[in-house]
């Protein structure tokens, strides 16, 4: 795993390995390194060392950063980190390099649309087969009174949905699968 | 002590206000019954209960409304009396009227204070008619000819409503007299849409306006009593989040008099059992808005500063017995603050959150009325209140550093909530100055926004510390290596 190479990465630079988290909707590039304390935090803008954490239990632990020392409370939910730190939380997702990798060199050519808030499906204006374009009207959700548009995210054709009319999904749910054109 | 003339009450509602319910009946040594949809079934109140009797409807909410299934609970558990709570058929007459017929006591107000006071331009009349402070406004249903001028003649600012509306629909604010045609137009189609109703009334606009409420108790014998008032004025679309008592923005003078003219109003209503009346306060005047008959989510706040057990004051007054104190008899000590924690994020617009609760932890030293526990599902079935936590210390700020190092406290993982936005409000210059009205959310929207990349960088070194796939990769990098690794662009 470790001599992957992501060689169209160009911002990447010499290193050959990160780990990605994606937080609010922004993935973050990082890389943990060790060094006499701890670890070394190497983010996209900056290094932070010493990092440490000690679990006290499997959702209790204490942070060691740069010398400041914070509780956490945290929860994992397999790919997902719920954690609590001085009053505020955050869900992380952690991207599985082999998962991003396998995206990254097309591999797999699925496009997904996915659900930005949970709520319920109203109507369906695509089928499976049909041809789509950027942009294109996919289907119609509704939360909590506000009605939204699902769009295509890029030219294709519609491989599968997901939730029928009146089904109930999260956030982030795959609603439809498209496959590239000319597969 | 005196023994009550039903042994066993039924709970018409969920979440919250149900447990909340539940613990003054088992205070009282009454038995607890109550009705759920099956998505409520891992909810706290149904475990609390002494019986649980499934509903079933089209939708989770359409369960709780429906009058026929709840009345045949009602029998089956051998309630003697009926607890509506808030929404749902707290304010239905018709529901209270079924209740009464089926031989149980409506713990609430007569069917025919809940018609009076739920007919909106009904109310304001009454309220006027009795000589009691309302805005200037302009009726259609009066005088469909003359309204558009009127109105006019209220001059701006003012406040187009339908008449059947609630909830802040089909409300616009108009400044500009040019764009009244226009705006009346508007409210007409959506108060047909979302009522069926397209009448109006339009009312003068107080700037800066101040939510101010004032909770009233009667009994059937004509006695009526304040619990002092509210400030709701922390608000976003008309959906309260913060209130207290007292109101920072009353003096003991202007206090008096709003509580007196609420109990004034009331008192001419014959008003029975918990109720509030809102009122619009600005530049030293107040208006009355409109009266809930049904006991307030926010009612907690009062309780907190009279010591007074609302929910068995109402069960008191259902029961026929008359009001054991009189007005000199309640004295509010301290502060009081109610803040709501919802399942949405203010961040991204207020949108509705869902998820599994993995982790809950309440914090210590102020009490929670949650509707939640850990294992649960939040979904976007009902309103997205998860609990209320209240602070009372002897002075307002003392309660506010309590509020806020309660929400700072608070464990909920598995789903995003406003936590962290009820601290930010707790900690804004505005509110800790007590300088604020209705528009103070929408007038500051950086509190909402709050600032997405502070402290970051520890939520990524405990989530790659906490990931074996991270760390493992870490542990295999020869540290000489990493020494002279870097990015480059």
């Amino acid at each position: 795993m470790l001599s992957l190479s992501f060689t169209q990465q160009s911002a990447v630079g010499e290193i050959d390995v990160y780990h990605t988290f994606e937080v609010d909707g922004v993935d973050h590039k990082l890389w943990l390194s060790p060094c006499r304390q701890g670890y070394r935090l190497h983010l996209t803008d900056q290094v932070i060392a010493p990092v440490k954490f000690v679990s006290h239990n499997d959702s209790c632990g204490l942070l060691t950063i740069a010398g400041e020392a914070e509780p956490v409370r945290f929860v994992v939910d397999g790919d997902v980190l719920h954690v609590l730190i001085r009053g505020r939380t955050r869900t992380l997702r952690y991207r599985d390099p082999l998962r991003t990798l396998a995206s990254v060199a097309g591999q797999d050519n699925s496009l997904v649309a996915r659900a930005p808030m949970p709520g319920v499906v109203l109507t369906t204006t695509v089928s499976p087969g049909q041809s789509v374009s950027a942009g294109m009207a996919l289907m119609m959700i509704e939360s909590m009174k506000l009605e939204t548009i699902i769009r295509c995210p890029q030219d294709g054709v519609v491989d599968r949905i997901h939730f029928e009319e009146g089904d109930s999904f999260e956030r982030d749910a795959v609603l439809v699968t498209l496959t590239k054109e000319g597969r | 002590m005196h023994t009550l003339p039903f042994d066993t009450v039924l709970i018409a509602n969920r979440g919250e206000i149900a447990v909340r319910i539940i613990k003054t009946l088992r205070k009282l040594g009454l038995r607890s019954a109550i009705v759920y949809h099956e998505v409520d079934a891992q909810t706290p109140a149904i475990a609390m209960a002494d019986v649980a009797i499934e509903v079933s409807a089209r939708t989770p909410i359409a369960a709780y409304l429906d009058i026929a299934q709840i009345i045949a609970a009602a029998r089956k558990a051998n309630a003697g009396a009926l607890h509506p709570g808030y929404g749902f058929l707290s304010e239905n007459a018709q529901f209270a009227r079924a209740v009464i017929q089926a031989g149980m006591a409506f713990i609430g107000p007569t069917p025919e204070t809940i018609e009076l006071m739920g007919d909106k331009i009904r109310a304001r009349n009454f309220v006027q008619r009795n000589g009691f402070p309302v805005a200037p406004s302009a009726i259609e249903e009066d005088d469909p000819a003359t309204f558009v001028s009127k109105a006019r003649a209220i001059g701006a600012p003012l406040l187009v409503k339908p008449s059947a509306g609630g909830g802040g629909k089909g409300m616009r604010i108009v400044r500009d007299l040019d764009t009244l045609e226009d705006a009346i137009d508007l409210s007409r189609s959506e108060g047909q849409r979302y009522f069926g109703d397209g009448r109006l009334y339009v009312e003068r606009y107080v700037e800066d306006p101040r939510h101010i409420e004032v909770q009233v108790l009667g009994d059937a014998f004509g006695n009526v009593v304040h619990l002092f008032e509210r400030e709701c004025s922390v608000q976003r679309r008309f959906q309260k989040i913060i209130e207290e008592s007292p109101s920072p923005a009353l003096s003991p003078e202007l206090r008096e008099r709003i509580c007196e003219t609420a109990v004034g109003i009331a008192r001419a209503a014959n008003y029975q059992n918990a109720g509030t009346v809102e009122f619009i306060f600005g530049r030293g005047e107040f208006y009355f808005l409109e009266m809930n008959t049904r006991l307030q989510v926010e009612h907690p706040v009062t309780e907190m500063v009279t010591g007074i057990d609302l929910v068995a004051q109402q069960i008191y007054a259902a029961a026929g017995r008359e009001l054991d104190f009189s007005q000199s008899a309640i004295v509010s000590d301290g502060h009081a603050i109610e803040v709501r924690l919802y399942a949405e994020a203010p961040e991204r617009g207020y949108v509705p959150t869902t998820g599994k609760v993995l982790l809950l932890e309440y914090p210590h030293g102020v009490r929670i009325d949650s509707g939640i526990l850990q294992g649960q599902h939040i979904t976007t079935a009902f309103d997205p209140m998860l609990a209320k936590i209240i602070s009372h210390a002897p002075t307002r700020m003392d309660a506010v550093t309590k509020s806020h190092r309660a929400v700072q406290e608070l464990v909920l993982l598995g789903c995003e909530t406003n936590a962290g936005f009820l601290a930010r409000i707790l900690a804004d210059e505005a509110f800790l100055g007590g300088q604020f009205h209705t528009g103070y959310l929408e007038q500051n929207p950086h509190i909402a926004a709050g600032n997405t990349s502070d402290g970051l960088s520890a939520f990524l070194a405990s989530a790659a510390l906490l990931t074996r796939a991270v760390r493992d990769s870490a542990d295999a990098v020869p540290e000489l290596h990493a020494a002279i690794g870097s990015w480059r662009n």
